[in-house]
């Protein structure tokens, strides 16, 4: 009912009140008045007492028939008070659902709703951009198949979660728009509740992180491609020091050997740096592919340890080992276990000081196979033990250690590795007394 | 038994220094051993040559290393021959490629010395 007529209603009906109201009081000054006239007479001859009787008697009788009409009043008005009442209720409510509207329609960020199946609902203007549509071509349609289609698993699963109510938290998809352009988004999906029953409303918000994956993606290619091109001068040197040092060529006297040698060892850290750097954009650029068969562990670490005896010769390091059996057909990735376990061999040769010990375990543990690695190194100090598989990361307690052997990466790639690989790594140090890496698969 | 003997290779290889250090490793171990400077070099010195083996780089203007193997390999003659690839390339999708035309080796040249090298071509040419 519009205003205007509620208020006419109000003023009408507050109006036939007032008027029986004037006609009650009237009435009963009317019925009172005789009585009252009467006992005012017989007031001068009876008792003071009596006559105040009557006036109590008469006071009540107009506060009865004032309550008795203001109740009247309440019950006539009530309704278009309450009709009012919610009028004006419904006016904020609609103004704040405007306001609402407003900032769900015009913010930068896509949003959609959803049903309870995952269909679309509702598309805000950001979200049309995004997608290149006008609401009709989206509407009703399944929110999950606008993922591509390599994320076609990925797209079943979410869709799982979101019919499960699971919660869908910034989650890096890849969505293709009307043009077939294909952006990497975060997706979360929030549950907003039902307000009819067997409904429920799902928001989505897009966040479009492409321009941020192309700058990460274009670095790690460079990377890539920058340590492809390395590699080439790398093996002429190796190959050149080579023939150099073989004596093909003619014996070199002693001092130029000695100098030839250091080229040669110089250039394997080169090596191993590049393939680190290799091995990292392949992972980041998720080309890190595992080939699992049977693979000999101890076979492994005894040509790693092999490769590194002249420094662990040089060093006058003691190398314990403990072979424990059921690691020769262990099933893993033989090229990707390599690249771990001799990063993790030649982090311990390089911080243990010179007569140290190096410690390696093939061993068995409550949780599976261990392969664990002890040094009596330099450690890493407390306050840093937290940080140390994070890239780049190199602990305060080495930085005497020249940047091209410690690059801050090898931790960082094991860690990556064991994890593709199906296993754990954990460890224990003290700083100055040395540090113990444990893979558990 | 002396497998390098009478047996000639070709080393295709787009960077010079590589392929002469190559090539005098080669000759050094006994095999007659030479050079083509691209892929298309490679190529048609293969076809003309008929060595027993071809040594071929990934990376090379004209013909890759891998689009060599591929037209040896439809070749009547290029179809049984030794091959192994020697390059700076060892992601995983390169390797498949060359798995798939049939290559029989595939060295990552920084991780294999020169003697590691003639020893790879001594067993392949013993039938290992």
């Amino acid at each position: 009912m519009p205003k205007k007529e509620l208020i006419k209603k109000h003023f009408i009906s507050s109006f036939a009140v007032l008027v029986s109201l004037i006609g009650f009081f009237g009435f009963a000054l009317f019925a009172l008045h005789q009585p009252v006239f009467t006992m005012k007479i017989g007031a001068y001859s009876t008792d003071t007492f009596a006559f105040l009787q009557f006036k109590i008697l008469a006071i009540s009788a107009v506060v009865i028939s004032t309550l008795i009409a203001y109740i009247i009043y309440l019950y006539l008005t009530s309704d278009t008070r309450t009709q009012l009442l919610i009028l004006s209720a419904t006016k904020d409510l609609f103004e704040s659902k405007e306001q609402l509207l407003k900032i769900y329609e015009s913010a930068p960020v896509p949003y959609l709703t959803l049903d309870n199946k995952g269909d679309i609902t509702d598309l805000n203007k950001a979200a049309l951009r995004f997608f290149g549509v006008v609401a009709e071509e989206m509407l009703r349609k399944n929110f999950f198949s606008f993922l591509v289609d390599e994320d076609k698993e990925r797209a079943v699963q979410l869709a799982q979660h979101y019919g499960l109510r699971m919660p869908i938290n910034r989650e890096e998809v890849r969505m293709v728009n009307k043009n077939g352009d294909v952006h990497w988004v975060l997706l979360s999906v929030f549950d907003m509740g039902s307000s009819v029953k067997n409904s429920r409303l799902g928001l989505v918000t897009v966040f479009d992180i492409d321009d941020q994956k192309k700058l990460d993606q274009t670095k790690t290619e460079f990377v890539s491609l920058a340590s492809h091109q390395l590699r080439t001068p790398l093996a002429t040197f190796k190959w050149y020091i080579e023939m150099l040092l073989s004596g093909g060529l003619g014996e070199l006297p002693q001092k130029p050997k000695e100098y030839v040698s250091k080229l040669c060892s110089v250039n394997e850290e080169m090596i191993g740096l590049v393939d680190t750097l290799l091995n990292v954009s392949r992972l980041e650029l998720g080309k890190l592919v595992v080939e699992k068969k049977p693979t000999d562990i101890q076979e492994i670490v005894v040509s790693i340890l092999t490769e590194l005896s002249s420094q662990i010769t040089k060093k006058n390091i003691t190398i314990k080992k403990e072979y424990g059996s059921g690691f020769k057909n262990f099933e893993s990735d033989p090229h990707l276990l390599r690249i771990a376990i001799h990063n993790l061999l030649t982090n311990a040769v390089k911080y243990t000081p010179e007569a140290g010990c190096v410690t390696i375990t093939l061993g068995e543990s409550l949780s599976g196979k261990v392969i664990s690695v002890s040094d009596t190194g330099v450690g890493i100090p407390k306050s840093e033990q937290g940080k140390i598989f994070q890239k780049l990361f190199r602990a305060s307690n080495v930085k005497d250690v020249s940047a091209s052997q410690s690059t801050g990466l090898g931790l960082y790639l094991i860690k990556s590795i064991v994890e593709n690989l199906g296993g754990k790594i954990s460890f224990e140090s003290e700083e100055g007394k040395g540090s113990t890496f444990t893979i558990t698969f | 038994m002396d497998t390098a003997k009478n047996k000639k290779i070709l080393v295709v290889d787009d960077d010079e220094n590589l392929r002469t250090v190559l090539v005098d490793k080669l000759s050094i171990s006994g095999f007659d051993a030479e050079g083509a400077k691209d892929g298309l070099e490679g190529l048609t010195k293969a076809l003309a040559m008929h060595p027993d083996m071809v040594l071929l780089d990934g990376m090379m203007p004209k013909l890759t290393g891998w689009e060599v193997l591929e037209k040896l390999r439809q070749d009547v003659w290029g179809k049984d021959v030794n091959v192994i690839m020697l390059t700076a390339v060892d992601q995983a999708d390169n390797v498949a490629k060359a798995m798939e035309s049939g290559s029989c080796q595939y060295l990552v040249k920084t991780n294999y010395s020169l003697d590691e090298v003639v020893n790879k071509i001594k067993k392949m040419f013993a039938g290992k």
